[in-house]
């Protein structure tokens, strides 16, 4: 028992303790340590890790043909294709030792290492994160519903900076974004007080402004400035946006410190299943 | 255009067209794709962490070339490792220009145990090299997270309101009022999270303000993953149409219309044939 | 009036896929007939370019690399025009990675900017150090001691042996970081383990989707400007006069949000005559 739950919580706690208070102390011996061979051993175990979880993933996908549960001639497709990696890895380098020795030859142009990065990982790896933009345009069009304030707020913030990030938000003109707001302010006002003469009142007020100051000033496309969509864009990006993000951000890291204090301390063992 | 390339294109085209098939419905096209790209993944990020950190750093600092000693036991056992792949290790040691560290023996038999973990009955071996990246994990990151994240971010949203030659109203620079947004957004925003107290009263109407203030962020947020989302998609459909060229054989246009046949066939012999009542059966 | 609100509901039911179908088709074709909208840089993007062009002469630079190719398309660009930017005003530039793939990447954008476009020399105007694992550990090594954790470069060449390495013995011996980041590890690591605590000014390309991550650090100073996604490297590559892939995707993701935007909208009138027709009965 003390193999299995004591000693893993004390290396958490001495290891723990000492990168923490590594950060505060001069001795260079422990500064050696933590700067250097322990940040070593950490790489090295974490390769380990990597390599662990591909051997299990392999093993599930052994179990699977051989218990030959539904869809197990795909998990041959699976095993096929981590063992060719391992080969163009490990055993077939396809080019000689003047063009890259074992080691280099995971970066190195011409090997089939390479060649297995270039047409079947990359094109594999990108579509796959692709694929999200076909579902993210079918969610937006199904599920984003203005049904509160706080929901046309986000969809509001959400649609200035995708319309304004891109070369198209800068060919709108300022005066057509004003005539929207005239027609959200008619919208407002007929919510708030159900009568259609104010709201036209107010529409048409508003539109005769926007239209006569516009002849006056020739139509320029970016100006007034605080109406221009790039403008209005940035503005959001860079002061609200950043002001809630910042919000979530001391959230966070406030409670990530919390988390690790408590590791260090034992109290926290989910690594160990408790 | 070598052979391996066009090869090497065909099934670029073959796995990008196999995986977008799943817009349609799931399909064995799909299946195969996504199984061998779980395969193959395994299988390179082993290769790249061998061969990048095990190999080098692991054992260049257990059997290094500069202390290499034919009669030594040490590298008695290295030559006896070295007679079953030269590749890992070559004769007369690991050039990477480590000196020895023996006390490199530890992160190796904890790497050990979490492999050997794969065992059943062995399983909790993996415990302490967890244990090890966990703690040192939690050590960086409680100061890491501390500074940057929570004093730094502090330090960001402190302003001056005395400061003269500040504007009062700019939407693109630095100005009074922008100050005062981002700091009524930090504090409303971060009351919001409070909740060691029922939200009623100032502290009600404080976090409404922050709500709004996140939903803003939301909102940014949505729009540039839309943006990035978008961004890949783009990346796929220049190198689908790169390889539609004659030089690839115009491997799109070929995998895409064998595609659309079996697809459009299946999809047809499923509207014929009605489908199987299993109870009945 | 009635035979739009029906139309309207109609389209508000359409099965998915015809929505995937006109994405697609909104998407490919601006890529094959391009419209050449012009690129108007953000203030960040500014930023980052105008603290490149004030580095002092022959700076040692370091660029790190962290994204995979499933995010080519944004990230790849940025490290181009970056590289082109650093090379053109002759610094010197040291390259690492925090992501296995991110050597590949690496590897093809030096190969056609330093080798191909500029000509420079490996080992005097470049060096290319490659990946190591271990995530923050690895920025707390190279803040360090960076000879301890790379003893070779990516080609197993002892970097005693490379004349640019000589005096580099750490984080602070760098007069700016570039960090070209898709995720975890990335900037934020950079950030909370080396810029804030050295003072070595930093600036990074992420991904649209880490833009909301990374702004706090941008805002409060930690970071000298972001390029933000696809857009950020089309508005670097028009500040830097030379058209690249980023901005050849911008016509086609103008097009793209504008479609999304507008099934957002169908998609609300859809809701609210739904609402007022179930409210009327």
């Amino acid at each position: 028992m003390i193999w299995k739950r004591q000693i893993p919580i004390l290396i958490v706690a001495f290891i723990g303790a000492l990168t923490l208070f590594g950060w505060f102390v001069e001795e260079p011996n422990i500064q050696a340590f933590v700067d250097d061979d322990a940040t070593q051993w950490y790489d090295i175990l974490a390769s380990f890790a990597i390599i662990l979880g591909a051997m299990n993933l392999m093993k599930m996908q052994i179990q699977k043909v051989a218990r030959q549960k539904k869809g197990w001639p795909y998990s041959i497709v699976a095993i096929f294709g981590f063992l060719f990696a391992i080969t163009a890895g490990f055993f077939i380098k396809g080019v000689d030792d003047s063009v890259a020795v074992w080691g280099a030859h995971v970066t190195t142009e011409g090997t089939l290492f390479k060649w297995i990065f270039d047409y079947m990982f990359t094109p594999l790896s990108a579509t796959m994160f692709s694929l999200l933009a076909f579902f993210v345009a079918s969610a937006s069009y199904r599920a984003f519903r203005i049904r509160n304030f706080e929901a046309s707020l986000l969809l509001v913030a959400g649609i200035i900076i995708m319309v304004g990030r891109v070369p198209i938000g800068s060919l709108i003109s300022s005066w057509v974004i004003m005539y929207i707001i005239v027609l959200a302010l008619g919208i407002g006002v007929n919510t708030w007080k159900k009568d259609k003469k104010i709201t036209f009142g107010v529409v048409g007020v508003g539109i005769i402004i926007v239209t006569v100051a516009g002849m006056m000033t020739g139509w320029p496309l970016d100006k007034p400035a605080i109406f221009y969509l790039p403008i209005i864009q940035e503005w959001i990006y860079y002061y609200p946006n950043v002001a809630g993000t910042r919000a979530i951000m001391i959230g966070v890291g406030l409670g990530i410190f919390a988390t690790s204090i408590r590791y260090i301390l034992g109290i926290e063992k989910s690594y160990i299943g408790e | 255009m070598s052979m391996t390339v066009i090869l090497g294109a065909w099934i670029a085209v073959f796995l990008t067209l196999g995986i977008f098939s799943y817009l349609y419905k799931d399909n064995p096209f799909y299946k195969t794709a996504e199984h061998l790209f779980v395969g193959i993944s395994a299988g390179y990020w082993t290769s790249i962490f061998f061969w990048t950190q095990i190999q080098p750093n692991l054992f260049g600092r257990l059997w290094p070339s500069s202390e290499f000693s034919a009669e030594s036991l040490w590298y008695k056992v290295y030559n006896g490792l070295s007679f079953l792949s030269t590749s890992v290790f070559p004769s007369g040691g690991i050039d990477k220009g480590h000196d020895m560290h023996l006390s490199y023996l530890i992160p190796f038999a904890l790497g050990i145990m979490m492999l050997l973990s794969l065992i059943p009955k062995l399983n909790w071996f993996a415990r302490w090299g967890i244990a090890y990246t966990v703690g040192m994990a939690a050590g960086l990151r409680a100061y890491g997270y501390l500074n940057s994240n929570v004093l730094g971010q502090i330090k960001g949203t402190a302003a001056s309101f005395t400061d003269p030659n500040m504007p009062f109203f700019s939407l693109t620079s630095v100005s009074t009022f922008n100050s005062l947004v981002i700091l009524v957004g930090t504090i409303t925003g971060l009351l919001y999270f409070y909740f060691s107290k029922e939200h009623k009263g100032v502290l009600g109407k404080a976090s409404k303000v922050g709500i709004y203030f996140l939903m803003i962020s939301f909102g940014a947020s949505f729009g540039f993953a839309v943006m990035g989302r978008i961004s890949l998609l783009i990346g796929r459909f220049v190198d689908l149409i790169k390889y539609s060229a004659g030089d690839y054989n115009n491997a799109t246009l070929w995998v895409l219309v064998i595609m659309l046949i079996i697809l459009g066939y299946d999809a047809f012999k499923s509207r014929k044939t009605p489908p199987v009542n299993e109870e009945a059966v | 009036m009635k035979a739009l609100e029906d139309l309207i509901l109609k389209i508000g039911k359409v099965d998915r896929r015809w929505i995937f179908l006109v994405l697609a088709i909104a998407v490919f074709i601006p890529i094959i007939k391009p419209i050449g909208m012009p690129i108007r840089a953000t203030e960040t993007t500014k930023v980052v370019f105008n603290t490149i062009e004030n580095l002092p002469e022959n700076s040692k630079v370091l660029v790190s690399i962290e994204y995979s190719p499933s995010t080519k398309p944004e990230n790849h660009p940025m490290t181009i025009s970056i590289l082109r930017h650093l090379f053109r005003n002759n610094h010197k530039v040291f390259v690492t990675c925090l992501w296995p793939d991110g050597q590949f990447m690496a590897q093809d954008a030096l190969k056609q900017v330093a080798e191909e476009e500029f000509g420079k020399v490996y080992g005097e105007d470049y060096v290319f150090l490659g990946f190591r694992p271990g995530n923050e550990a690895v920025v707390k090594g190279i803040v360090s001691n960076i000879r301890k954790l790379y003893t070779v470069d990516v080609y197993q060449t002892k970097i005693d042996e490379i004349p640019l390495m000589d005096g580099i013995k750490n984080f602070k011996d760098f007069a700016f970081l570039f960090s070209c980041s898709a995720g975890y590890p990335g900037t934020v690591e950079w950030v909370q383990y080396a810029a804030d605590p050295t003072g070595v000014p930093m600036s990074s390309g992420v991904t649209s989707i880490q833009v909301n991550e990374v702004m706090p650090y941008v805002q409060s100073g930690q970071m000298k400007g972001v390029l933000a996604g696809m857009p950020g490297a089309a508005e670097y590559e028009a500040l830097m006069g030379q058209k690249g892939f980023a901005t050849s995707g911008m016509d086609a993701q103008s097009i793209a949000h504008l479609v999304i935007v507008l099934f957002i909208i169908l998609g609300n009138a859809a809701f609210f005559i739904e609402r007022k027709r179930s409210r009327k009965y």
